[in-house]
């Protein structure tokens, strides 16, 4: 499976835990969701998006549901599930405790 | 995974798999949805809508290869997919009849071949012995390091002083076997037995199916005898009958009480080659201290923790102090043995050799079928190259490959394991005794568990073994170049090419080790079959019929009757000469020491032995011995006589080396009479073809030697009548002489040679089949090789010829390449046979493990072989036809 280069290995899973957190959401929502938080910093592709979303479902994570948009389209709605809401947590806590790590490390003064 | 994670995935993963055109289609539907939305966005951002579209679409990533790894998530793809393969390579196999049934046969063989000989092992070598701590059990026999013997049997003195002199047993039991006769009620009936100590059974763990066993009261001579019955007699003679239990039966001519029923199935105990499975056991061993004929076997168990050396250790040290009184037992020392040892000794070697050959066809036949895979491999480079550009990972490839080459094995396994009952039956009737008794059930030819179980390893890894490498090959994606190429038909890899060769490389050095193996094997027969056995087995019939009972009790009633039969027989049309006598050539040994009146009282341990052979006067002419010096016995040689006795020339060579034998004279024992050398006989093969020379001495019947008088009659047939014909006359003769005389073990002596050549008959017969298999495929392994690379070079022949290279020098470029190829597998292959073949040395006779003349034989075989395979696609090189050849394509 192709992976997004930018990004750490693994917190793709968790950015997508995160979005859907806020809200119930189809995939193109979740990406473009994606680039105006962050900027346009993180490049989630298309391509990787999608098989990212349904491993998630397959983990039981996040469960799909198929809606009709407000544009009156049918389109298949991620949420996230009691499990994967415990998951987002477990992640959310490695990740800052890896980022204030590296940072700390960043922060060091040259001597 | 947690199993409350279960709780949701399991439903997703059974979704996945039982509705999945549903999930497919909505893999669709979300993914057309987010197409048309980012269309849209870009239209808005004011694109072209072709060109939003187009924009769309690589931001996905090519579709179908998104779709690829959103299925790839859903975990339950190797099902869906490996039913796919399967069609799919149902199909194929289909379209291809050739190559399948080539795979499937030759696989079918080699697994059938394989699990036959497998079942053997594991009966003799594998399976558990049904006793209560087998592994603690052993068997006591005796050897003597200063004669060279050993698997003695031991003596009552041995047995009484071991088992009380030591500590390492739990218990110790011992049995001695004979025969006994069953008369009665209807025909006389003559079984082997055994009489053993009553905690014999106990101590093996084998319950009586009926009755009970022995008690320790009916050890002591004297008192009343019990029998115990094999569970076969009892059915045979007394048809089951419960109420047998109690009642006396005459054994031997005595009353015994019928005390309990054996059951079925207790040959394993029987499986040395000292031991014919009895029909009943006798009590009243009576064993005394002071009697030192080596008689009897033994059987212990060994205390927890104690070991062989320590239990031998201390047998030992016993040996040494019985030997100071008793003579007879100089130089004897305890052999302990395993039950797994003693049981499978005799047929360990071959088997072995047998499974190591087997396992050789195996591999040659993945060998094989791994080049043919490789070389489809490479005609379907174009599919796989396609198939990967529209997103089927290299994993996904291999699997695919790896489910075609898992189906033809599957389809050669069915077939081979089917296959395997019917060898294993095939296997029976070549086997020796000694195998059949140690692996009973391979003449039912039924598979166990473990067996098939075995099977089915053997076959996952047949597939891994010569489906991987080519799968690993072809589903290199090589996309780009594959997809220039566009439909032309490639040249093969050098890297493949190596790879190919190379299996053709082992291919034939695996079938050298088994064609000079079956070379080995065949030269032995020869040798044995032409030994000199020193008597004219042709045309000689002979039978066993022991006399036992109150009329037989006076040596003179003995020989009397035997006279009468041999009168009465040999007045029979076709019979040429009879004879009677205790003992026959090929069968085995009744050693006895002796001592020469020129020696009278040699140092204990160099008492000299000789095999003991009890004849009629016309024993000689009958089997057609040659007298080398003196005459022959007649019927003047009578009890009143001088004692006489005829020699072997090698016992007369060893007991008076440089000296006319005749009138010297030797006696058995201590007090008995001298003996008179009135002639000297020709050497003969006694303990079978392969048993070389020993010292034998022959005494005549009329004088009516101490022990039991003949048992044997031996009738020699006129050249042109075949002596199992008169098999019925001559039975009938006895019979009507005196009814209650069981006739057994009736054979001609041809037959007798023959069994006692039965194991190397059986692996002869096995390794030629296995190196005939080895021969063809490996020829069939070149050819194809060859083949396929001359028909990938026809432009390149093509070419060479246009610019005018000769058809012979086309001819020696590709026969060049082959026998480079089978040159090296000759060499690896010789290199290989020398080691192996030196384990197979138990198996020779007459022909060393590294007998040039096999090797070199063998490798003209292969080679010439080889050469052939490579001739035809050579040929086939030289009749290409420049023009169409550079056309191609």
């Amino acid at each position: 499976m192709s992976k997004p280069s930018d990004l750490v290995q693994g917190t793709l899973d968790m950015l997508l835990l995160k979005s859907l957190a806020l809200e119930p959401m189809n995939g193109f929502a979740v990406s473009q969701r994606l680039k105006q938080v962050s900027g346009d910093v993180l490049q989630v592709s298309d391509g990787s998006l999608y098989p990212a979303l349904h491993k998630l479902e397959q983990e039981g994570w996040i469960t799909a549901e198929w809606k009709t948009s407000e544009h009156g389209r049918r389109a298949k709605y991620y949420s996230l599930t009691r499990l994967g809401r415990r998951q987002l947590e477990k992640e959310a806590d490695n990740w800052a405790r890896l980022s204030s790590a590296i940072s700390r490390v960043i922060k060091i003064k040259e001597a | 995974m947690r199993p409350e994670h279960w709780l949701f995935t399991i439903p997703l993963r059974m979704r996945s798999l039982f509705r999945r055109a549903q999930a497919d289609q909505e893999l669709d539907d979300e993914l057309r949805d987010h197409l048309e939305q980012a269309t849209e966005q870009y239209v808005a951002k004011g694109m072209a809508p072709g060109e939003a579209q187009r924009r769309a679409r690589l931001d996905l990533g090519g579709i179908e290869q998104t779709k690829e790894h959103c299925r790839d998530t859903r975990r339950v793809n190797r099902i869906q997919d490996l039913m796919q393969d399967l069609h799919f390579g149902l199909r194929l196999l289909r379209k291809n009849p050739g190559f399948t049934s080539i795979a499937v046969l030759t696989l079918a063989l080699a697994i059938g071949a394989n699990t036959a000989i497998f079942s053997a092992v594991y009966a003799v070598l594998i399976k558990p012995l049904p006793f209560k701590n087998a592994d603690r059990m052993v068997f006591i026999l005796k050897k003597n390091a200063a004669r060279g013997w050993s698997r003695n049997p031991i003596a009552p003195a041995e047995i009484l002083a071991w088992r009380n002199q030591t500590e390492a047993f739990e218990d110790f039991a011992a049995y001695t076997e004979s025969s006994c006769v069953l008369t009665g009620a209807g025909e006389a009936d003559e079984d082997p037995c055994e009489t053993i100590t009553s905690n014999l059974f106990p101590l093996l763990g084998v319950a009586p199916y009926r009755g009970r066993s022995f008690t320790s009261e009916e050890d002591k001579a004297g008192v009343p005898r019990a029998v115990i019955l094999s569970y076969g007699l009892w059915q045979r003679r007394f048809g089951g009958d419960e109420n047998l239990i109690g009642r006396s039966i005459t054994v031997n001519g005595e009353s015994h009480a019928v005390v309990g029923v054996m059951p079925a199935n207790l040959s394993h105990l029987y499986a040395s080659p000292y031991g014919s499975v009895p029909g009943m056991w006798v009590s009243g061993i009576g064993l005394a201290a002071e009697h030192t004929s080596n008689d009897y076997f033994g059987i212990a168990r060994l205390k927890p923790g104690a070991t062989l050396a320590q239990a031998s250790m201390q047998m030992d040290t016993v040996s040494m102090g019985l030997e100071k009184v008793y003579p007879d037992l100089h130089g004897w020392r305890a052999q302990l043995m395993s039950f797994r040892t003693n049981s499978s000794a005799a047929t360990r070697p071959a088997l072995l050799v047998l499974i190591a050959a087997t396992t050789f066809v195996l591999l040659i036949a993945c060998a094989n079928i791994a080049n043919l895979l490789l070389a489809r491999g490479a005609g379907r480079a174009n599919e796989f190259a396609i198939r990967s550009a529209l997103g089927a990972s290299q994993g996904r490839l291999v699997w695919q490959l790896l489910t075609e080459s898992g189906t033809v094995c599957f389809a050669g396994g069915i077939i081979g394991v089917l296959l395997a009952s019917g060898l294993c039956k095939g296997l029976a009737a070549l086997a020796p005794d000694t195998l059949l008794r140690a692996a009973p059930d391979l003449t039912a030819g039924t598979a166990n568990v473990r067996v098939l179980g075995f099977a089915m390893l053997t076959l996952i890894a047949t597939t891994f073994l010569f489906g991987l490498a080519p799968a690993l090959q072809s589903a290199k994606p090589k996309v780009i170049e594959r997809l220039k190429e566009a439909g032309r038909s490639s040249l093969q890899s050098p890297q493949s090419r190596r790879f190919r060769s190379a299996l053709v490389v082992s291919e034939i050095a695996l079938a050298l080790v088994l064609l000079v193996g079956a070379g080995l094997m065949v030269r032995t027969l020869a040798e044995l079959i032409h030994v000199n056995l020193g008597f004219n087995p042709k045309n000689i019939l002979t039978l066993r019929a022991p006399l036992s009972g109150d009329r037989y009790k006076e040596p003179r009633s003995r020989a009397q009757i035997w006279e009468h039969v041999v009168a009465s027989v040999e007045a029979l049309p076709g019979v040429e000469a009879a004879s009677v006598s205790r003992g026959l050539p090929i069968t085995g040994w009744s050693g006895q020491y002796f001592t020469t009146a020129d020696n009278p009282n040699p140092p204990a341990g160099q008492v000299p032995d000789a095999n003991y052979v009890i004849v009629g006067p016309d024993y000689f002419r009958t089997m057609q011995i040659p007298l080398r010096r003196g005459r022959g016995f007649n019927d003047h040689d009578a009890q009143s006589a001088e004692r006489v006795v005829i020699v072997n020339e090698k016992l007369a060579r060893t007991s008076w080396p440089g000296q006319d034998p005749l009138g010297k004279q030797l006696r058995v024992g201590d007090d008995a009479p001298w003996l008179s050398v009135i002639g000297v006989a020709g050497d003969v093969l006694s303990q079978g073809a392969d048993g070389g020379i020993h010292s034998e001495m022959y005494v005549p019947v009329g004088q009516y030697p101490w022990v039991q008088g003949p048992q044997h009659l031996v009738v020699r047939t006129s050249a042109s009548v075949k002596p199992e014909s008169l098999i019925r006359a001559v039975v009938e003769q006895i019979h009507r002489i005196d009814k209650d005389v069981p006739v057994t073990d009736v054979e001609t002596m041809e037959q007798i040679t023959l069994e006692s050549i039965a194991q190397q008959r059986m692996v002869m017969a096995l390794l030629v089949s296995f190196a005939g298999l080895a021969l063809g495929l490996s020829t069939l392994g070149i050819y194809s090789v060859l083949s396929y690379s001359t028909a990938q070079r026809t432009r390149e022949i093509g070419v060479r010829m246009a610019l005018g290279a000769e058809r012979g020098r086309v001819l020696r470029l590709v026969v060049g390449g082959g026998v480079g190829l089978a040159g090296l597998g000759l060499a690896i292959g010789i290199g290989a046979a020398l080691l192996l073949t030196r384990l197979m040395t138990d198996l020779l006779y007459g022909v060393p493990a590294t007998d040039p003349l096999t090797f070199v034989g063998v490798s003209a075989v292969l080679g010439a072989s080889s050469i052939l395979a490579c001739y035809v696609p050579a040929r086939r090189a030289t009749k290409i036809d420049p023009m169409v050849a550079l056309r191609y394509e």
